[in-house]
């Protein structure tokens, strides 16, 4: 399941690097983007770790 | 586009779903039936709609406005949401083969997305009409719609993060057995999916939370409730088209016998890249805000151009993998290879539709969402002119061939007259080009979307009205196909009187042998076409507007 692996967290870098754009540019004045993409950021990366303990489990 | 196949075996749905326990087949037979309950109501708010716009009933002042309410709440949210958590689940299992996992979650997140729905319909019923978005700014006076509508909404998402956690567990042990475990590529997908509504479910509670709060008297008025709408609005677009191609993909294993032709490593790139292209897009809805950064808004235009991307790569994979299949069957000539997919299954005419009307939506969508063109479009009938082809042609109809393959495998009562069913997309598709073609030019000369009497005491332009009575023609059109579709599909929930294994005889192009390499070129040439009509669409509406007396006015949103 590396595959699976190496897109979900490279889908978690990328909300991750959104969230923080929208963090910390606050003349963008749209901290509620930088909430849900940086949750979604949390919840892909929790993602990730289940199918890696998965991955470990059956090996 | 040169392509080699190889048969893999593939079970049949029958095979799919065939283990599952009498509790899960209850669960999606309620989930479904709900899921069918919204979109009658939706149908029928629409048609009560379609007709006050086209003028032919009048209403009360502000009824047309609590119809579009419901309409657009029944239709938007509960429809498109009940149906992806009923077909996310169903196919959840029919990858594992077996039962669901955390079926408690399921039952508790069913049981809250019913209870969301009631919530909200009987709010929006019955207070101020505060159009689908439950806008706080249109019931300032009459808090306890807001917290209604919020709730409801609150609710639906809740019982979303319950049901997807239970299609997560379920795909990761269909993950974790067999004898080489690992992901298929429509798991992955399921599984991307399942957390990409978790996702909207946070964006859902990003926006509703503070407009509860504040209607239950706890905070101040939720002053960016616009802002905060437009971020779970770029979700509510991106997850239908998500679960439309992870739907396809289903079907279309069904019929080739096997996966994509390009492999499942390529597929999982194209599901996950739906993530990846969800957020850096989301800026073209903010077009309409005045005071939107300039640099803002040019970053929002370039991002925009990428908006399509997975869906068309999506939609490249499906039609190359049939093409090849039929081609390898005997197939000849560039189109007749068409000719060779089952027709007569309802399902396969609904899944042909849905792309034929996602490429005519997209060259629209094209249109609105450039930056010198949303100011002047989005207020006006171009917009549901255009998006009942995504909405309605593809989405809708896409649901409803995953719900007319799977609900007769779990009922086992067959599905009801599929010569009749096999026939309503074809409608659909008329009644949308009718309803398109009124809506997208009665938008172009200026017909506002949200403002049900056009008259203006007679200085309306005189092209308005037969625009609009083309609306409702096309808008009773698709909704009757729609209903008979609606009514086909709702009678497989009832389970069958004798032989409950009774199950779908599973749709094939025909018996598959290996496929030596060939070339699917139908593909890319409709993505061709799609592109040259964008141009051509494009420069009309510069050329048209250029033409006409009319001044941007910003505000509002979608």
């Amino acid at each position: 399941m590396k595959q699976e692996l190496l897109l979900l967290v490279g889908v978690a870098l990328v909300w991750s690097a959104l969230a923080a754009v929208y963090a910390l540019a606050p003349g963008l004045g749209m901290p509620g983007y930088a909430r849900v993409w940086g949750a979604g950021a949390a919840i892909f990366l929790a993602l990730a770790a289940t199918v890696w303990i998965a991955s470990k489990n059956r090996t | 586009m040169t392509v080699t196949t190889a048969p893999r075996p593939s079970p049949d749905w029958a095979a799919r779903l065939g283990g599952l326990s009498p509790s899960d087949r209850l669960l999606f037979t309620l989930m479904g039936g709900l899921a069918l309950l919204t979109l009658a109501l939706g149908i029928s708010y629409g048609v009560a709609m379609a007709l006050a716009r086209s003028g032919a009933i009048d209403f009360l002042p502000e009824t047309p406005y609590r119809v579009l309410t419901v309409h657009g709440m029944t239709a938007f949210f509960y429809w498109l949401y009940s149906a992806q958590a009923t077909i996310l689940l169903v196919l959840a299992a029919g990858e594992k083969q077996g039962g669901i996992e955390l079926r408690s979650f399921a039952w508790i997140g069913a049981v809250l997305v019913a209870a969301g729905f009631a919530v909200s319909e009987l709010s929006a019923l019955t207070g101020t009409p505060l159009l689908y978005n439950a806008n706080p700014e249109l019931g300032q006076d009459d808090p306890q719609v807001v917290g209604g509508m919020a709730g409801g909404y609150l609710l639906l998402a809740a019982g979303l993060v319950c049901l997807s956690v239970s299609a997560i567990a379920t795909t990761l042990a269909a993950a974790r057995r067999g004898a080489s475990p690992g992901f298929s590529a429509l798991g992955f997908g399921l599984f991307a999916w399942a957390g990409f509504l978790i996702v909207s479910a946070v964006a859902a509670a990003n926006a509703f939370l503070p407009n509860l709060l504040w209607a239950l008297g706890y905070a101040t008025f939720p002053a960016d409730a616009t802002t905060e709408w437009h971020i779970l609005f770029h979700n509510m677009h991106y997850l239908p088209l998500m679960a439309t191609v992870l739907a396809w993909y289903a079907i279309a294993r069904a019929l080739t016998g096997t996966g994509s032709i390009t492999g499942a490593a390529f597929s999982k790139i194209v599901f996950a890249s739906y993530l990846v292209f969800v957020p850096p897009t989301s800026l073209y809805h903010m077009f309409l805000e005045p005071n939107l950064p300039e640099g803002v808004r040019v970053a929002g235009s370039l991002l925009s151009l990428f908006v399509s991307v997975p869906t068309v790569t999506a939609f490249l994979i499906v039609v190359a993998s049939l093409e090849a299949h039929a081609r390898a069957n005997g197939a000849t000539g560039l189109f007749g290879w068409m000719r060779r997919l089952p027709w007569a299954d309802p399902a396969v005419a609904n899944m042909g539709v849905a792309m034929l009307t996602m490429l005519i939506g997209l060259v629209f969508a094209f249109v609105l969402i450039q930056e010198k063109l949303a100011p002047l479009l989005s207020d006006t009938m171009f917009v549901p002119g255009y998006f009942h082809f995504f909405a309605v042609g593809t989405i809708t109809q896409t649901f409803l061939a995953a719900m007319m393959v799977a609900l007769p495998v779990i009922s086992g009562r067959p599905l009801w007259r599929p010569a009749v069913l096999s026939r309503m997309p074809w409608i659909v598709l008329a009644g949308l080009v009718l309803f398109g073609a009124g809506g997208i030019a009665a938008g172009f000369l200026g017909v506002p979307r949200r403002v049900v009497d056009i008259g203006y005491d007679g200085a309306a332009p005189a092209l308005w009205r037969p625009l609009m009575s083309l609306v409702g023609i096309g808008g009773i059109a698709f909704a009757a196909a729609l209903s008979v579709s609606v009514y086909g599909v709702a009678r497989s929930l009832l389970p069958a009187r004798k032989h409950p294994a009774v199950t779908r005889e599973p749709v094939r192009i025909k018996a598959m042998a290996p496929v030596a390499a060939g070339a699917a070129w139908t593909g890319p040439i409709a993505v061709l076409v799609m592109v040259a009509a964008m141009y051509g669409a494009t420069i009309g509406a510069f050329e048209l507007i250029q033409a006409l007396p009319v001044t941007a006015a910003g505000g509002g949103g979608h």
